[in-house]
């Protein structure tokens, strides 16, 4: 049946996972008409592999979703059964939340988000062609023949292309176990000018929990006070909390597994997608670090009206047999009964060097790609990726230039930017230590980064940006407040400070430099001065400004410099391969790359000053003779 | 020097206008060329780096007799202060030139004295890339900007190649190697709370902070004192066995530095010879003929020879007409470069040739005898000339960026010290480490953040 859909849109999204879903409401919100395709609508929204949302890096990126009044962290609010603080002991950049989500729950928080929004549909159907005018989309064909017309199209396709199941030596195409992957799209996709490679990732079997004894297990309770994931949410909106608990492999186990390995698919070469080196499968960990005696396994509830059990730590892709043995030879899972096989997925994924920032094709006009098909894997990178293609997608149509935050703004940016400038070979995972700007990319200020630009761009709603100002207000009132307050040695404030503090003023001092002592906190100072305590939100907010305070001034600097490098721009046809001087390694990587401005090209690996200068005086040249 | 530093910044912030925002620094003079050497300063902070040195504050377009003195006061020389503001300048900066007394000592401690109040060192060709940034050169002139840039880099690569061999490299990759170890440690920590690793205690993150910097203390005084780095235009003499190469390195050292025999391949090992030539520091290679030997000592000679030769400014390729070898050809099959060789012929005074220039090139060619110094004075002349040319990016300006990373190092090794002493967060030592491995990137190559978790994946076994 080939018919034409009466409708126009100015976005489609195709998929309803992570990004697809944040890519809907994203554009939605901008304003734009926005369809989403979708397999099945009851899968919109789903956890296809762990049941947990946050983590240390990956928690940054969804307050930043969050301070774009993005979905992530309002479901996860609303789906939350156990929630805790990662890093707590540290300071606040590296400070973490992470919540085990009920999987019903979060698909329901995010499905009815998705309803909600003004400005988008919905349908079921499979995409299989994409319709392309010269070099421009122009909108997509389902399975059933019907076309859809847009001028902007993301593709948030995840595991789904040329998506390829091994449990053992056994093999079988899908896109997520139950449900089949998309090959259609996959092999119109391959046609296009884009490099192709493939990944892998992997699941552990699911357990049921009736068969387990939690007895002898290690009970790992939430934190209290419980957390909260959104900016604006509040621990009221949690579902009942539950605690997750931990058990371990043991030798028998690793014997297990190795005389398994000839049946593996990892170690015969029957897999040829790169696996993530941050989380490898049982089987590599027992391999490669064969002097440990055991390993951690947590055993996380998959939501409270199902007794599924989702032991992190033991993903494999070993044959059936092998998997009920080594999760029988488990403390505690001595009677396991497994309810759905471990198994290993091969996928395709597109080069991200061929992106712009805007995660806009490069061969492709109006064409976005976000989520596991840049090379990601994780909830918060895909729901990232896909809440900024949203917005780009929607600027494009609306005529307006791409955003893309920086590396110094946002994990999004950071993660965005390697994407981009370098590629990747294994599924890429956030970390705190991808960001040179760790100390001012907190999950505390992602609101102070991201809202008032959010709401500038049009994606953050004026209710958010209201409550935001007033908040914002209170820390700068506070910190200047704090600024204005002299403490002179000697002077009775100071000994009151001394007093509480237990050490020595021997400078002429303010209040907020005070505030940088490590021993000092803002309610000691407060009360001493005699000041009203803030909420606590700005009361924490001045405290880390103070006490990060000599750090980012100095990382302004640094910063400063990259900001004007990025305003001088690389002409796209600047041919590297006649530059002279830059080394041909560079030139083959400037001329991959081909990098907007020069602060972007400052950040090719072996990259020189010299090369940095090369690159400026012959942008300039260009230019003067264009 | 942080202190000083961000003055400097706020001089910076407070000025604006142009395209960057802090101040460059170099020397402007080739080494020991003439009696005068100048450093010029471009920048924001120029006028202030002026005041601070020669504690007054100069007047635009005067040239003033004044005392040069570091930051702890000490004299360093006398000389002239210009001050050309601006924008009428050649940079469109402000831009002070110092004029001192040319030795390389004086310019060091006067570059030096520039650096610690706040400038950094500028780049191949960085004040020529402000001068076309702030629209002070035209397009023709920016071609030999960029031809400028790309010459320079080389030089400055090979120099920088030269200074890394050896000795100092080692203890630069030792010191790399430590800083990585422990920030694998204290990254993993950051990154991996829940895993089940053994994560460096408290205590034990100072200890081996405290052992790579009294390491960086020991390097940083020697490497002060000169003893690792070479400096000077670095010049080779190659050639065959017995074509008379270490006569001639004698005759250009004046004294009897090499074994000189009759016997072919008498010069097993690469000899180095400083002096000046007319003020001008020269390092003077002598190598062991090359040519296929089944003596393994020749052999190991002969690799050192040409990697002497690869790293080399310039080659002096010296051969004997009596040998019946084309020297060009015998040069090329060597490998070396054409525009840094000069063709030396040896023996005029068993030719009879009339010795002196021969013909211009490329690559030049100079008839001498080493035997009885005939033609020497042509040699000396034409290599003053190639060795004068030479732009400010060579091994001297290699070995002052050198220290000048190694004097980041410190102090952000300092300040991780101190974060730690002060019971700060972890993420603030993480960050000092960070600026400390950034700051050695400069020598060594930057290290990326992926790489540093890569070498956590190969090390802790971590994931879920």
């Amino acid at each position: 049946m080939a018919m034409q859909f009466p409708d126009t849109f100015d976005v489609i999204v195709i998929g309803g996972g992570h990004a697809g879903t944040e890519a809907a409401a994203a554009a939605a919100r901008m304003g734009a008409s926005t369809l989403l395709l979708t397999m099945s609508v009851e899968t919109i929204g789903a956890m296809s592999c762990n049941p947990a949302i946050g983590g240390i890096g990956k928690s940054h990126l969804v307050r930043e979703i969050d301070a774009l009044d993005g979905v992530m962290a309002r479901a996860t609010d609303r789906a939350g059964i156990q929630f805790r603080v990662l890093n707590g002991s540290k300071g606040p950049a590296v400070r973490a939340t992470r919540a085990q989500a009920d999987r019903v729950l979060y698909r329901q928080a995010v499905r009815e988000a998705l309803e909600h929004t003004p400005n988008l549909k919905i349908f079921q159907q499979s995409v299989v062609d994409l319709v392309i005018d010269a070099d421009h989309v122009a909108g997509v064909i389902t399975q059933m023949g019907l076309t859809f017309r847009a001028p902007a199209v993301v593709l948030t396709t995840g595991t789904f292309l040329g998506g390829r199941i091994h449990v053992g030596l056994e093999q079988q195409p899908g896109g997520r176990a139950g449900d089949p992957p998309s090959n259609a799209l996959a092999e119109r996709l391959r046609a296009l000018p884009l490099r192709v490679d493939r990944l892998k990732t992997g699941t552990p079997p699911r357990i049921d929990g009736r068969s387990v004894d939690f007895s002898v297990m290690e009970v790992q309770p939430g934190d209290e006070p419980v957390p909260v994931m959104s900016l604006i949410g509040s621990a009221e909106e949690h579902p009942q909390q539950v605690p997750c608990h931990i058990t371990h492999t043991n030798a028998r186990t690793h014997e297990i597994i190795r005389a398994g390995l000839d049946r593996s698919p990892l170690y015969t070469g029957v897999i040829e997608g790169t696996g993530p080196r941050y989380c490898p499968s049982i089987e590599d960990k027992v391999v490669r670090f064969e002097g440990k005696q055991s390993h951690q396994v947590f055993v996380e509830p998959e939501g409270l009206t199902t007794p599924e059990l989702y032991p992190n730590g033991i993903s494999t892709s070993l044959p059936f047999d092998v998997q009920l043995a080594l999760v029988r030879s488990i403390k505690g899972f001595e009677q396991a009964h497994i309810t759905r096989p471990g198994y290993a997925i091969e996928y395709d994924f597109f080069d991200p060097r061929d992106l712009y920032h805007s995660l806009e094709t490069r061969v492709i006009e109006g064409l976005f790609f976000a989520g596991q098909i840049n090379g990601t894997t994780g909830y918060e990178e895909a729901a990232a990726q896909g809440l900024l293609a949203g917005i780009n997608a929607a600027r494009k149509v609306a005529g307006q230039p791409s955003w893309c935050p920086r590396r110094d703004e946002a994990y999004l940016g950071v993660l965005v930017d390697d994407l981009v400038s370098r590629g990747t070979n294994e599924p890429y995972r956030m970390f705190t230590s991808r960001a040179e700007f760790r100390l001012r990319l907190r999950e505390d200020n992602a609101d102070l980064r991201l809202t008032a630009i959010g709401h500038e761009l049009g994606v953050v709603s004026d209710g958010r940006m209201g409550a935001f100002l007033t908040k914002a207000r209170a820390i700068d009132d506070l910190r200047e407040r704090l600024r204005t307050i002299r403490v002179a040695p000697g002077s009775a404030t100071a000994l009151s400070v001394e007093h509480a503090l237990g050490e020595r003023i021997s400078k002429d001092t303010d209040a907020f430099t005070l505030l940088r002592r490590p021993a000092l906190h803002i309610d000691a100072l407060c009360r001493v001065l005699n000041l009203p305590l803030a909420a606590l939100d700005v009361a924490q907010q001045v405290e880390i400004m103070s006490k990060y305070d000599g750090y980012i001034a100095r990382q302004d600097e640094e910063i400063a410099r990259i900001r004007r490098h990025e305003q001088l721009m690389l002409p796209v046809d600047l041919d590297y391969a006649r530059i002279d001087g830059l080394s041909s390694e560079l030139k083959q990587k400037l001329t991959h790359a081909r990098p907007e401005n020069l602060a972007r090209a400052a950040h090719i690996p072996g990259i020189t000053p010299a090369a940095l200068s090369l690159l400026l005086v012959h942008a300039r040249k260009h230019q003067a003779s264009a | 020097m942080a202190a000083k530093r961000s003055a400097s910044a706020d001089e910076a912030g407070a000025r604006g206008g142009g395209l960057e925002h802090d101040t460059i620094a170099a020397i402007a003079t080739p080494p020991g060329r003439g009696g005068i050497g100048i450093v010029r300063v471009s920048g924001p902070a120029a006028t202030t780096i002026a005041e601070r040195i020669t504690g007054t504050r100069p007047t635009p377009r005067h040239a003033a007799l004044v005392e040069f003195r570091d930051a702890d006061d000490g004299l360093i020389d006398r000389g002239i202060v210009l001050h050309f503001a601006r924008p009428a300048s050649f940079t469109g900066e402000d831009v002070i030139e110092f004029h001192g007394h040319g030795g390389p000592v004086v310019m060091d401690l006067l570059l030096a004295a520039c650096l610690s109040f706040g400038a950094r060192m500028a780049r191949a060709g960085e004040f020529s890339e402000r001068a076309f940034g702030n629209g002070k050169i035209d397009l023709v002139q920016a071609e030999a900007i960029a031809d400028l840039i790309a010459s320079t880099s080389q030089a400055g690569a090979r120099s920088a190649m030269r200074s890394l061999a050896g000795e100092f490299s080692r203890h630069i990759e030792a010191l790399a190697a430590a800083i990585v170890d422990l920030r694998l440690y204290v990254e993993a920590a950051i990154d991996f709370p829940e895993e089940e690793v053994d994560f460096l205690a408290e205590g034990e993150v100072g200890a081996r902070l405290d052992a790579i910097a009294a390491d960086l203390g020991r390097l940083r005084r020697t490497a002060n004192q000169g003893a690792l780095l070479t400096e000077g235009f670095e010049l080779v003499i190659a050639g065959r066995p017995n074509a008379g190469k270490s006569s001639l390195l004698n005759r250009l050292a004046r004294h009897e530095r090499a074994i000189v025999t009759e016997v072919p391949g008498t010069t097993r090992d690469v000899l180095i010879e400083r002096i000046e030539l007319g003020g001008l520091p020269l390092v003077i290679v002598d190598t062991a003929g090359l040519r296929a030997s089944p003596d393994r000592v020749e052999q190991e000679g002969v690799r050192r020879a040409r990697a002497a030769v690869a790293g080399a400014d310039h080659v002096l390729f010296l051969f004997d007409p009596q040998v019946s070898e084309d020297p060009l050809s015998a040069a090329k099959a060597e490998g070396l470069n054409m525009g840094r060789l000069t063709l030396v012929e040896n023996k005029a005074d068993l030719s009879g040739l009339r010795v002196g220039w021969v013909r211009d090139g490329p690559p030049p060619v100079v008839r001498i005898s080493a035997l009885t110094g005939a033609g020497i004075d042509a040699l000396e002349q034409h290599l003053k000339r190639i060795a004068g040319y030479r732009d400010d990016e060579g091994g001297f300006s290699a070995r002052r960026r050198h220290l000048a990373a190694l004097a980041q190092v410190a102090e952000a090794l300092t300040a991780a010290r101190q974060a730690m002493d002060e019971g700060r967060s972890g993420e603030l030592v993480a960050e000092d480490l960070r600026r400390a491995h950034d700051a050695l990137g400069e020598i060594v190559g930057a290290v990326t953040s992926d790489a540093l978790l890569g070498e956590i994946f190969g090390r802790f076994c971590i994931g879920k």
